[in-house]
């Protein structure tokens, strides 16, 4: 069955480089982006920036779903060493969990915008504080995968194949 | 940069070459291309609103065209104000980077040409991003206030072709972590001999 599958490159991917953490550009960005935009809203009283801020939300959470798909598969082919496993387990649960909660909050957020979007309660500012903690650590976890146990760089890579990791 | 150089202040510096354990380029770079692709993606939408209008029945989303073009601006703005700071942490880190010089990338660039290619690269598009933000703020507050397409077809070709050119400016950066290991803790503790199980268990 392997035979059918395309050869993995010096990477240990099908494909040139890793996609997910592109991905999680638009995941990272917009969520803290909509926050900030929330956060100027609300203080300065201005409703205008509460839209720029659902468009960006609604972009997060689309995007969340494509990060989590390529980042399954990333995982899967990460060939994670004993030493990163127990981040890369964090990583994913919390990946997962994430994808459910920010679809929460923005379905929460297209009910609070249905009913005036001109309106935004005070309870969703201190719920949005948490969504970027959370997405703050789960980027700390991934870059820690990344910078830190170097998953899916050449070097790593060689050393699993070659035996010496 | 010369590793003998490097090796001046980098004596007390983590493996990875750095006084703190992650790089903060690659976590500002999230927040460039996040807001600018968006930016520019907001204004095509904008731009194209009529096309949409059935799509967007059939979700039931309320949307009004100009709110389209305050993500637009707004987004490109954020990005133009962060990048400064995108390009300061890697020049920073750039300075700090002591890549395996025999290597050559996908690219058939060695270490030095990498660096030079995204160290170049990232003044031009942080003069690009700020110059398409000043751009969308005249379009926004003095040519096009009062039109119902706030943005000109050339500006979002300008955007495209920015885009372009960060796919190509962001896999010389890609090279530069996972091909060279340019900060990479596990990867500089191979290169010293040592084995990350052991050290970063």
């Amino acid at each position: 069955m392997f035979e059918y599958l395309p050869p993995l490159n010096e990477h240990n991917l099908p494909y040139p480089d890793t996609i997910h953490p592109i991905v999680v550009h638009f995941v990272i960005a917009m969520v803290l982006f909509a926050f900030v935009c929330d956060f100027i809203g609300y203080f300065t009283k201005n409703p205008r920036l509460y839209e720029v801020s659902w468009w960006n939300l609604f972009f997060a959470t689309i995007s969340i779903f494509i990060s989590v798909i390529f980042g399954q598969v990333e995982a899967g082919l990460s060939l994670a060493y004993d030493a990163a496993k127990s981040t890369l387990n964090l990583h994913t649960i919390i990946g997962w969990s994430l994808s459910a909660i920010l679809a929460g909050i923005t379905g929460w957020r297209f009910v609070i915008r249905a009913r005036d979007p001109q309106i935004l309660p005070p309870a969703y500012l201190g719920l949005s504080i948490f969504l970027v903690a959370l997405v703050c650590f789960q980027t700390y976890l991934g870059d820690k995968l990344v910078w830190v146990y170097g998953l899916h760089t050449v070097p790593v890579v060689e050393a699993i194949r070659e035996g010496t990791l | 940069m010369n590793s003998e150089l490097v090796n001046q202040v980098a004596s007390d510096f983590g493996a990875n070459g750095l006084p703190y354990a992650l790089p903060i380029h690659p976590n500002l770079v999230h927040l460039t291309l996040g807001l600018f692709i968006i930016g520019i993606a907001f204004d095509i939408a904008g731009a194209l609103f009529p096309l949409q209008r059935t799509i967007l029945k059939f979700l039931s989303l309320t949307a009004v065209r100009s709110n389209f073009f305050d993500v637009g601006w707004y987004n490109v703005l954020a990005s133009a104000i962060i990048t400064f700071f995108t390009v300061a942490s890697g020049f920073y880190e750039i300075l700090l980077a002591t890549p395996a010089a025999e290597d050559v990338s996908a690219w058939d660039l060695n270490a030095m040409q990498t660096m030079l290619w995204h160290g170049l690269g990232g003044v031009m598009l942080l003069t690009l991003i700020v110059a398409m933000a000043v751009w969308r703020g005249f379009q926004r507050f003095k040519w096009r206030k009062d039109s119902i397409r706030q943005v000109q077809w050339v500006y979002l070709l300008a955007g495209l072709g920015i885009l372009f050119l960060m796919y190509l400016h962001g896999t010389l950066g890609a090279q530069l972590a996972g091909e060279f290991g340019v900060h990479i803790t596990a990867d500089q503790l191979l290169r010293s001999g040592q084995d990350p199980n052991v050290v970063l268990r």
